[in-house]
């Protein structure tokens, strides 16, 4: 039991079903099936952009271009449909190329120059949305498969949609990289030091571009999900990626100097952002508010992890007396 | 035999020099109207603002850290502004040092926080950014504030020095000296980078570095305010959007033009005029592609590369003037 208390995500998974009851005491209609329906909607396709952060978060750096692969991969995924009316199976593939190449070309400067991945995303993150605006001239893609449609709007049964199931795969294949596999072991020691883990034999180049290219290739599927949601593929889709991708593995206890992450407490963090912007509207406050509880959603995260830290800290320190 | 170039010459200001001559060459030759009265005017409205985001960033990056919510700040602090002129009726003098005053605030809320916390500046802002965007929205209900005094508006269009130059460069490159006499010359100045050059160092020898970074982000904020208020004077009103979703049309200006310059992303340099320059170059870069007519599209694409560029040549200056220096 204090194994479990010690969980990043136990914390997080109290609140979560703590919160969802006495929101559903409130109001009824937060637990009806459409609801539910919408909620899981969101929640998938910020939980593939929240393990696109993550991952680079768990090396200590960031991906700002996060959202501009993800709009660029989304309009040329859209684009070859519409105008090269290519189906949907090379499309799918050329999307995950560019996502690949663009998450390649991040990690490749940042690792062979030593430019912090600050500046050096920042500035692919202005070439990839100038290649999208410069494509699309700002006008969005309408002509969508019905395939395509179709899987961005059924329900499996009951109130849960289709959409859910890639998200739901690639959360198990994050929490499998990172917890049982030598390459999520290395990527975290290589954020938590990059010295000591280079004088392991780690190679840091091998590790910062796998990383990237993971974060570019679920950037790129959370581009293409978007797609089927909206049924449309407009030049903005990724804008508004940047802040719900750093809350939710920030809530769940990441550090952003690198070296700890936690995927599950990363996808109930997602959960709780959905649920609170999802409550907010139930509640009929204004959708500004929502944007203002996020930041300050952030700061409490953060308060809490610093707390926590601390008083580790002090424990640790008790012991090394005795 | 390295001492017969002078050291002037070894910095990256005379590398942005140069770069800045050779744009103004090519655009003037390959594009017509680059020299004309009009296109020098609207270019000296637009290099005043970009030159005091530069500046308001370089003062946090001085820390080591980064602040996401300049944008926010400022356009939370014109839109005050606005307030304070259109609603309630307030002398423009005042307004100023109010709004002055409120940006130094919400950066000492950025400054505060992060160092009461430890946690990077980056999460910080990234939240402030929304918090304070978040606010502006709901408070001024998205309505822009139209009806400001006349003597303000009429002051972002007034054309000094034959019609070629707008007052607002004035304003900001005096800033660019007060703030060079600041960090050269002021105790406090050579605090400030001492404490964002090394912490424990500055700690250890009697300088409150917490107090010190608060500084900064003051600073910060109140140059960012004075930038909204700049771009207040130059639209003729106070609009929530002047800066884009989240003010984030002023983050590539903001990173650019102190990276160019040479500042130091790890903190403990600034180059004040360098940050000018930068600001300079990334303006006439942005104006001449205009009028190459590349497509309005393509701008921001262009702007990418070059940022880039710019960051890989400073390396390659750095590499090897370290080599040199270990040769000789």
């Amino acid at each position: 039991m204090s194994a479990l208390l010690k969980k990043d995500w136990f914390g997080l998974g109290l609140v979560l079903i703590f919160g969802s009851i006495l929101i559903s005491l409130f109001k009824p209609a937060f637990i009806s099936p459409f609801n539910l329906y919408v909620l899981m909607l969101s929640v998938s396709l910020m939980l593939v952009v929240a393990m696109s952060q993550m991952i680079i978060i768990a090396i200590g750096q960031m991906n700002l271009s996060v959202g501009a692969i993800g709009g660029l991969v989304a309009i040329s995924f859209t684009g070859l449909m519409e105008v090269y009316s290519m189906s949907i199976l090379p499309a799918v593939l050329i999307g995950l190329l560019i996502g690949l190449v663009c998450g390649f070309i991040n990690g490749y400067i940042t690792v062979k120059t030593g430019i912090s991945a600050f500046i050096i995303t920042l500035a692919t993150l202005y070439i990839f949305k100038g290649m999208n605006l410069g494509i699309t001239e700002a006008q969005p893609f309408y002509e969508i498969p019905e395939a395509v449609k179709f899987f961005g709007n059924a329900k499996i049964f009951g109130p849960i949609p289709y959409l859910v199931i890639i998200p739901i795969i690639i959360t198990v294949l994050m929490w499998i990289l990172m917890n049982r596999t030598s390459l999520g072991r290395y990527m975290l020691a290589y954020g938590n030091n990059v010295q000591s883990s280079e004088l392991i034999g780690i190679s840091s180049t091998k590790i910062v571009i796998y990383a990237h290219v993971i974060s570019g290739l679920l950037a790129a599927i959370g581009g293409m999900l978007v797609v089927c949601r909206l049924q449309l593929g407009t030049p903005n889709i990724g804008d508004s990626w940047l802040l719900p991708s750093f809350a939710a593995p920030v809530i769940g206890g990441a550090i952003l100097a690198g070296g700890k992450v936690d995927v599950i407490a990363t996808a109930f963090g997602v959960i709780l952002v959905s649920i609170i912007s999802q409550a907010l509207v139930i509640f009929k406050i204004d959708p500004f508010f929502v944007q203002i509880f996020l930041g300050f959603m952030i700061l409490l995260a953060v308060f809490i992890n610093r707390y926590r830290e601390y008083r580790e800290e002090r424990r640790t320190k008790v012991f090394s007396d005795e | 035999m390295n001492n017969k170039i002078p050291n002037f010459v070894k910095t990256n200001q005379f590398g942005l020099l140069i770069l800045v001559i050779v744009f103004i060459c090519i655009f003037s030759f390959s594009t017509d109207g680059f020299t004309s009265r009009f296109n020098i005017y609207a270019l000296s409205r637009v290099v005043a603002l970009d030159i005091m985001i530069g500046l308001a960033m370089m003062v946090v990056i001085l820390t080591g850290g980064l602040n996401l919510s300049l944008g926010a700040l400022g356009v939370s602090a014109a839109m005050f502004g606005g307030w304070c002129m259109e609603s309630m009726g307030i002398p423009i003098s005042i307004t100023i040092i109010l709004v002055l005053a409120f940006g130094s605030f919400l950066g000492w809320i950025n400054g505060f926080v992060t160092v009461r916390t430890g946690v990077h500046s980056f999460i910080v802002t990234l939240a402030t950014m929304s918090i304070y965007f978040g606010f502006m929205t709901l408070l001024t209900e998205a309505e822009a504030f139209r009806k400001l005094p006349e003597a303000f508006t009429d002051f972002g269009s007034l054309k000094l020095f034959n019609k070629y130059i707008s007052p607002l460069l004035i304003i900001s490159v005096l800033t660019c000296f007060v703030l060079y006499y600041i960090f050269k010359y002021t105790d406090i100045g050579r605090k400030l980078i001492a404490a964002g050059a090394n912490p424990d160092a500055a700690e250890l020898s009697g300088i409150s570095v917490d107090r010190m970074f608060i500084y900064c982000h003051m600073l910060s904020g109140f140059l960012a305010a004075l930038a909204g208020i700049m771009l207040t004077a130059r639209i003729g009103a106070a609009i929530p959007s002047m800066a884009g979703h989240l003010g984030f049309d002023w983050l590539l200006p903001a990173f650019l033009a102190p990276v160019l310059g040479g500042t130091l992303l790890s903190g403990g340099k600034v180059t004040v005029f360098g940050t000018m320059l930068g600001a300079i170059l990334v303006t006439l870069i942005n104006n001449g592609l205009y009028l190459i007519d590349v497509g309005e599209f393509w701008v921001r694409f262009f702007l990418g590369i070059i940022l880039l560029g710019a960051v890989l040549l400073d390396r390659a200056r750095e590499y090897f003037t370290v080599k040199n220096s270990i040769v000789s």
